[in-house]
């Protein structure tokens, strides 16, 4: 009798356990991001004001959980398999393993990976039939409003974010706030990938040509920014300006979009 | 200026403070002891590779003791930390090494720096550095716009003897200076500098919290105050009471001083003055014009001051930003305990 409540336990157990993994990796759900203008931050010949049509996003950023399948199924992004061109040495470091998050990491399983390179997050959207959003697509879907706010404004709420030291153990997906379209998280939980990330200082490699050059260093990152006391955006753009499309940091992950 | 000198000696007496300051500035400008382009006057062969020593307020590495041109080995950390701001307020402090001010730079006139900047993993922002003693593109910030987890790499060749100031250079650059990232970093003349007995680091910066002045817990950046530059602390070396009471600086009677000030602002100049003290030489500007018997000495915001003192008598000496408020009431004081023996000649309190 002890032996057949044990099997039935664990049988409970597994399935409850099985029921969790199939809602953590089931069909991520989108929402719908209306058009609308978007003002970028930097203004130049190359950033101007846009209209951007209505496009479809992922709810959340990508999990960990989410994650593992997509390494499973494609060999090439594993840990110890994946070229240090399309990710560096920080690739997926908080994994116990290649194809293993880690039962001591199992707090983890739903919250955002991290730690992913742009040219990882770009493979796995196109994997799902997605793509990453457009720093234009990503900043019109940050500025919905958010519903049942707690904080005084929403600048404040991502300051205050932005000036802490990125904690040791990154919440779940949906634990800060929904916006207007649905969307959780686009602040306050992880940094996230842009298609185009560094676009906006024109071209990678030339920063100092013409009419795009922009210093976002010293007065000069203040002579053309849409609105100067938006200090929030201000550390985004600076932000992105410094990656490069193999770095992996333990605060940035990402969401993909269906245009 | 020689035009505009002209003119305002010509002009009616409005004019006379605008001459004044041509005259200085022309003076300035054609002082003969100056080098105004020192890559032709200095010796820049290098001569082997060192590692710069570098220290944390108020310590200062030793004296430079090589007499010819190195490649200097320098590597600085962008570290963000909580720490004690007040006795009560604790405040996240974006910073050079862990510590606010950064790491102290010592290098001599002619050295190639070679300098990594590294951001610590567990950053949330990107961060750089423009060190004010480099003539490029940013002074560095250009070369080092560095992610979490990253570092960056460049040189610069050290044309000018002075003491400047380095802070962090990514956008917005005021919230960042605001957060406690900026050092100092010396250009020894070739000479070197003159010996002293003690040589000290001071570095004072403006703070805005949401709370007021040590309201009890962790105090967030508050940008209403930093625009309307309206501080809730003033502070020597990124903390009240950093440099007062056990942690005073020291010195005896009959030694001399020499402190490193450097103003990393955001906002505030300091009128910066020493209660019971005179500064008998100052490096005005920390540049290589020098004022003697001096009671006040301003420092701008993202500039830096020398000066010296001869301890005369035993006594406290409070060095405070004479903008008095910020001293009473915002933090602005460091001392030196002074110890030895009375000196009645000088001073003596008389029944």
């Amino acid at each position: 009798m002890k032996y057949f409540l044990s099997i039935l336990m664990a049988t409970v157990f597994f399935c409850t356990v099985q029921a969790q993994q199939k809602t953590v990796v089931s069909e991520k759900k989108m929402v719908t991001v209306r058009g609308g203008n978007y003002k970028p931050f930097f203004i130049s010949k190359s950033n101007r004001p846009v209209y951007v049509t209505s496009f479809r996003m992922d709810e959340t950023p990508v999990t960990n959980a989410e994650y593992l399948i997509f390494v499973k199924s494609n060999p090439r992004w594993r840990r110890s398999k994946v070229n240090r061109l399309f990710a560096d040495t920080n690739y997926l470091r908080h994994w116990k393993n290649d194809l293993e998050i880690g039962v001591s990491n199992k707090i983890i399983y739903n919250s955002p990976v991290v730690n992913v390179s742009w040219f990882a997050a770009q493979a796995y959207c196109k994997w799902k039939n997605k793509q990453l959003p457009t720093v234009a697509q990503w900043e019109l879907a940050a500025n919905g409003s958010p519903k049942d706010f707690k904080y005084k404004s929403l600048t404040d709420f991502i300051l205050d974010w932005y000036t802490k030291p990125s904690p040791r153990v990154l919440p779940h997906v949906k634990s800060t706030y929904q916006n207007q379209y649905g969307l959780y998280d686009m602040h306050g939980l992880i940094w996230e990938w842009t298609f185009n990330f560094n676009s906006f200082a024109a071209s990678p490699d030339s920063r100092r040509n013409g009419e795009d050059d922009f210093k976002n260093f010293c007065a000069g990152g203040a002579i053309n920014v849409a609105d100067k006391t938006d200090y929030a955006a201000y550390l985004r753009y600076g932000y992105r300006a410094s990656l490069k499309g193999n770095y992996c940091i333990s605060s940035l992950g990402f969401r993909c979009v269906k245009n | 200026m020689i035009q505009i000198s002209k003119k305002s000696i010509f002009s009616i007496q409005m004019f006379s403070v605008l001459l004044m300051f041509s005259v200085l500035f022309f003076s300035c400008k054609s002082n003969p002891g100056n080098s105004d382009d020192g890559s032709n006057k200095i010796d820049t062969t290098l001569t082997g590779t060192v590692s710069a020593e570098l220290t944390f307020a108020p310590n200062v590495p030793k004296p430079i003791a090589y007499t010819s041109p190195k490649k200097v080995m320098v590597q600085l950390e962008a570290i963000e930390k909580v720490m004690p701001i007040s006795d009560s307020s604790e405040y996240t402090f974006w910073t050079f090494g862990g510590h606010v001010p950064g790491n102290f730079i010592r290098v001599r006139q002619g050295d190639l720096v070679d300098f990594t900047l590294k951001n610590a993993p567990e950053s949330k922002m990107t961060h750089s550095i423009d060190l004010h003693a480099v003539i490029g593109p940013g002074g560095g910030a250009d070369a080092t716009s560095t992610a979490p987890g990253q570092s960056t790499h460049f040189q610069f060749r050290a044309l000018h003897p002075g003491l400047y100031v380095y802070h962090c250079a990514t956008g917005p650059v005021p919230l960042h200076i605001a957060n406690g990232m900026y050092g100092l970093i010396l250009v020894e003349p070739q000479g070197g500098m003159p010996k002293v007995d003690h040589e000290y680091y001071l570095m004072q910066g403006d703070f805005y919290t949401k709370g007021k002045y040590d309201a009890p817990g962790l105090q967030d950046f508050d940008e209403t105050k930093a625009l309307s530059e309206n501080p809730d602390y003033v502070l020597f070396n990124g903390r009240v009471r950093s440099t007062t009471g056990a942690n005073a600086l020291t010195a005896k009677v009959g030694e001399t001083v020499r402190l490193y000030v450097g103003n990393g602002g955001p906002n505030l100049v300091s009128s910066f003055h020493a209660i019971g003290q005179l500064f008998t030489k100052v490096y005005m500007e920390a540049g290589s014009e020098i004022n003697r018997d001096v009671q006040t000495t301003l420092i701008p915001s993202g500039g830096a001051t020398i000066v010296e003192m001869k301890m005369q008598v035993p006594e406290v000496i409070n060095l405070v930003d004479h903008s008095i408020f910020r001293a009473f009431n915002k933090g602005a004081i460091a001392q030196i305990k002074v110890t030895g023996a009375e000196n009645p000649s000088v001073y003596q309190k008389l029944k």
